[in-house]
């Protein structure tokens, strides 16, 4: 027993090797600049300089406010589609899957492109809907990724535990809500991650689609190209630290309450 | 056994990883003696690349054909080895902005010739980067010296008078385009009045209907313009004897005071503007989106002729304030020639050869920007000039147009008027070849110290961003609610789960 | 069937919603037109050049091979990763764990950014080796593997390993015939993510790509000045092929599994 243990952590050195190599020691290059100034010398100024700005606060204000709504679209638009194509018994769902994932082959400069017309066409003047272009942008861009890990995560689920529940006397509603949704939380929570995360960073999307005001991504951007590596990299980390806290917290809550249903269910 | 395979398979995974870092870097240096490898990097689709058609064959009035084969740089690997017999390979790589550029020279790419813009070229002298011509270069008795020779007097002018450090450009840059700012504008909207003038983009009238550039200095110099409105366009001051040495200093005017004044009005105009773009300008222009943009006069120039594809006809005019004059020109980088006088000669070589006029012309039918070469003895240029805009021997109601600053630095010189349509002076011709008129009011901008670099970086992020005190109260209000919200749904759960 | 109807519409709205601004991307190859606005007249030129066009060739196997290369590379080590971390005591598999989240929660600029820092900087490895790039790629889409494969793991009956093993199968024979079919969907998604994280990223590529050689992203944004419109215009030549070639291989799939449909209902 012990030997083979051994045997499958073994697998995971090369990947843990190279997550150091070029994930954290990466991450230390950062934070080395991020606290250090243009003389080389430490300094806590660029993480008070952060705060202090009414500009940056705002910024991250307003790439929240993108990032929740966008997450929330493309919620709201995957979950039923994931959990009807999961459901159904038609024979080609694989490949409509597959359907819902093939338009980010076609690269995403060319369809925003495409799409900026289509929206003119509709609102005649863009200008006077940023905010809501950015959102319809960037669901059309990250939907699939929401969309398909609540498809695998439904796919998986255990059927019986639906029909031992409508037999227990459970209304569909209540199936749907007691056990399909708690057991689908893991895929959620993959998907927002997905879907989250770009959406406060992407900011070729807003550049395409008129959007002037600059989000977390475009502002870390603006200083690596104005070579000011130094406020960039605390931008960066900052926006890596929250978002950091903001995954163990959902993951905590995810992994806590499948393991909860799970006993339950026992 | 198979245990001991796992293991074996999961140590080559990570060798194979590690394997790929360092790499052997053999074989180069063998191949350096025989072939001149001349590392090139240049803006985007800014070079002919051959290819044409038949019918775009140009025949130019002195008798001479021009036609673009190959990619300009392919044919100098050709001419190289004819003209001096020595191998030379061109790697030609392209950058975005002048920021791209800059930052790939600090973060591992090493070039030997690279075409950045004035401030940049500023910059990187500044910084001891760039290895200056050698004097041979300037020698106009040396048939092959193609830019020496040809080279616009006016240019050569500007690139001598412009000092950094108390050395003149000249000595480490060649011109190779240049160009004013102004705006490109669709007549149908706007009138040409309405649109000479910094002020537009404040214009109520154009409400989200107008772009302006995505980046500080295009925006930071037409607010300022704007801003120094007036004290422009006084009349004392057009008349000073120090008139373009006072323009030049107005203009790159980067005071605290200043850069807060710009902010505001910057501010305000951003309320009032469609967006800020950096290419798709010239497109909305032709679909009808906006109805004028801050351009570039090349690009201004090249959407022009995209536009008469689809029966839109823009114009281009120039503020009556000010404009920007800026250059694309060749440097040489010290880390890429280093002490290798071949590759030196190659560079220089390089550079003559696309200052040879028919290359010029080859350039600036492609891209559509104009080129510094002027064409010295050779009157390529010029017959090009005049096939493109000159009009028809039967055509009434032509109009001369002087281009003699330009092509011989007098403006008199009756070598050099083009006559061509009325309709001209507003479009193509006016914008290629700016008049004198505008020339005159025309400053460079320069490159600002690493303080004023960060002012201006600075009031720039306080326009892009969002200030967090602008944000609605009812915003703030929603966003609580819906925070306690679903804090109280998660606590009241896990309190429900512990009970049960 | 009646019930599935409001399902199935719902999904091909969306389809159709996504696919819109391909069919005008694929509407205006076929046009002699720069801009997507007006329409003058019809050719073919786009194809031709999508194939004549040397440079254009170059470019588009190079970012396939790319896509390709990079996602096996990410598909072997985060799967291995996966399993390995899965079994792995706590320790190794928060680090595993942690360190996975960071290039999915990490701007992209910043990644390219430091894994240019990296390599280039504190390793001296020539861009032109293309390493950097791959190696850019694989950290990428890597972790998007692992969240793909571990959510499998979790879902897999644990006992299904050890029931193996006391069958008398060999630690590998229980991996290869009981895990990895298990976790095979998982691998699967993850590969085509890896590739379509990969064919749609321009901020790694701009950080770590050799001088000389461009992806289909960072020629389309980094062409912005200048005049040439053939190769903007051939693009969405490409984006027409793609989709035909998603039409082909999905009407194929559905060919496919109506046959294998029919054969279990037969």
């Amino acid at each position: 027993m012990g030997v083979f243990r051994f045997t499958r952590k073994q697998l995971c050195i090369p990947y843990a090797v190279f997550l150091l190599c070029f994930v954290a020691a990466p991450l230390l290059v950062i934070i080395y600049y991020a606290f250090t100034n243009g003389e080389g010398e430490f300094t806590f100024g660029n993480l008070t300089g952060f705060f202090t700005s009414p500009y940056t606060i705002g910024t991250l204000a307003y790439s929240f406010a993108i990032a929740v709504v966008t997450t929330c679209v493309c919620l709201l638009l995957a979950y039923p589609i994931a959990y009807i194509l999961a459901r159904s018994k038609w024979k080609s769902k694989a490949v409509i899957v597959v359907m819902f994932v093939m338009p980010m082959w076609i690269n995403f400069t060319l369809r925003i492109t495409a799409l900026k017309e289509i929206l003119t066409l509709i609102e005649g003047n863009l200008a006077f809907h940023p905010f809501l272009n950015t959102i319809i942008g960037m669901t059309y861009d990250f939907l699939p990724f929401m969309i398909l890990p609540m498809y695998t995560t439904l796919l998986k689920l255990d059927k019986s535990l639906l029909e031992a529940a409508a037999d227990l006397g459970a209304s569909p509603f209540q199936v749907f809500c007691k056990v399909t949704l708690p057991l689908s939380v893991p895929g959620i929570i993959s998907g927002v991650v997905m879907v989250f995360l770009p959406s406060m960073t992407n900011y070729v999307v807003l550049d395409m689609l008129y959007n002037s005001t600059y989000i977390m991504g475009s502002l870390i951007g603006s200083f690596f190209s104005a070579y000011d590596w130094h406020n960039g990299s605390m931008i960066a980390l900052i926006l890596l630290l929250i978002i950091l806290v903001f995954t163990l917290i959902t993951d905590r809550y995810a992994e806590e309450d499948t393991g909860n249903r799970g006993g339950a269910l026992l | 056994m198979k245990v001991r395979r796992v293991r074996v398979l999961a140590l080559c995974l990570t060798g194979a990883v590690l394997a790929s870092l360092p790499w052997p870097q053999g074989g180069r240096a063998q191949a350096r003696e025989e072939t001149i490898t001349l590392r090139v990097c240049n803006w985007e689709e800014y070079i002919d690349l051959g290819d044409w058609d038949e019918e775009e064959r140009i025949e130019l009035d002195n008798g001479v054909d021009i036609f673009g084969e190959n990619a300009l740089y392919d044919e100098f690997e050709v001419w190289y080895y004819e003209t001096y017999g020595k191998r030379v390979q061109v790697e030609y790589s392209c950058f975005g902005t002048n920021e791209d550029l800059y930052n790939q020279l600090t973060l591992g790419d090493t070039y030997d010739l690279v075409c950045p813009s004035d401030y940049m070229i500023m910059k990187l002298i500044a910084e001891g980067a760039l290895e200056p011509y050698s004097e041979s270069f300037f020698d106009r008795e040396d048939e092959e010296n193609y830019y020496a020779r040809c080279v616009s007097p006016y240019i050569a002018d500007v690139f001598e008078e412009n000092e950094i450090d108390g050395e003149s450009w000249s000595r480490y840059a060649a011109g190779y385009m240049w160009g004013v700012t102004g705006v490109l504008y669709n007549p149908e909207l706007m009138t040409r009045e309405e649109a000479s003038t910094w002020a537009v983009f404040d214009n109520p009238d154009f409400y989200r209907q107008i772009t302006l550039k995505d980046n500080v200095r295009d925006t930071y110099f037409s607010t300022l313009g704007y801003l120094r409105q007036e004290q422009l366009m006084d009349e004392t001051f057009l008349a000073d004897a120090d008139y373009q040495e006072k323009l030049g200093h107005m203009m790159n005017d980067v005071s605290p005071e200043t850069i807060d004044a710009v902010e505001q009005l910057l501010g305000r105009i951003m309320g009032n503007i469609y967006a800020l773009e950096t290419d798709s300008g010239k497109a909305d222009m032709v679909t009808g989106k906006i109805a004028a943009n801050y351009q570039w006069s090349g690009d201004a120039v090249y959407a022009m002729d995209q536009a008469e594809e689809d029966d839109v006809y823009l114009q281009f005019a120039v503020p009556r304030e000010c404009t920007n004059l800026w250059f694309d020109g060749w440097v040489m980088l010290r880390a890429g020639i280093g002490e290798d006088m071949e590759k030196k000669q190659a560079a220089e070589a390089f550079v003559n050869f696309l200052s040879r006029p028919e290359n010029a012309v080859r350039n600036m039918y492609y891209i559509g920007y104009t080129s510094a070469i002027s064409g010295g003895e050779d009157d390529t240029v010029f017959s090009y000039l005049d096939w493109c805009y000159g009009a028809e021997e039967d055509e009434e109601d032509t109009v001369a147009y002087p281009v003699g600053y330009f092509f011989s630095g007098d403006n008199e010189d009756e070598n050099f008027i083009v006559y061509t349509s009325q309709e001209q002076v507003g479009r193509q011709l006016y914008t290629q070849y700016p008049s004198q008129e505008v020339i005159s009011r025309a400053a460079v901008m320069g490159y600002f110290d690493e303080e004023q670099t960060r002012d201006i970086n600075q009031m720039w992020i306080n326009i892009r961003c969002l200030d967090v005190r602008e944000i609605p109260l009812w915003c703030v209000l929603v966003t609580l609610c819906i925070v306690v919200t679903v804090v109280a749904a998660a606590v009241l759960r896990k309190k429900n789960h512990y009970c049960g | 069937m009646r019930k599935d109807l409001p399902g199935k519409i719902f999904i091909a709205v969306t389809l159709l919603l996504l696919y819109l601004p391909i069919l005008v991307l694929a509407f205006y190859s076929f046009t002699t037109s720069a801009n997507i606005g007006s329409v003058h007249g019809f050719t073919m030129d786009n194809y031709i050049n999508l194939f004549s066009n040397e440079e254009l060739r170059g470019m588009i196997l190079g970012t396939v091979l790319l896509a390709f290369g990079s996602s096996l590379l990410a598909a072997v080590l985060g799967t291995l990763g996966a399993i390995g971390a899965f079994y792995s005591k706590k320790m190794t598999k928060s680090f595993v764990g942690v360190m996975n989240q960071v290039p999915v929660i990490n701007a992209d600029v910043v990644t390219g950014f430091s894994v240019c820092i990296m390599l280039v900087v504190v390793l001296g490895v020539d861009k032109s080796t293309y390493v950097p790039l791959v190696i850019g790629h694989v950290v990428l889409s890597a972790p998007f593997v692992y969240l793909s494969v571990v959510p499998k793991l979790k879902q897999m009956d644990a006992s299904l390993y050890e029931a193996a093993m006391d069958l008398g199968a060999t630690p590998r024979q229980a991996l290869t015939k009981v895990v990895l079919p298990q976790i095979q969907p998982g691998i699967v998604s993850g590969f085509a993510l890896a590739v379509t994280l990969s064919l749609d990223d321009y901020f790694i590529a701009s950080y770590t790509k050799p001088a000389t050689f461009d992806t289909i992203s960072t020629y389309v944004v980094n062409a912005t000045k200048g005049s040439q419109t053939e190769i903007k215009t051939a693009l969405w030549a490409l984006s027409t092929l793609i989709f035909l070639i998603v039409v082909l291989a999905v009407a194929l799939m559905n060919l496919r599994s109506g046959k294998e449909g029919s054969k279990f209902e037969g």
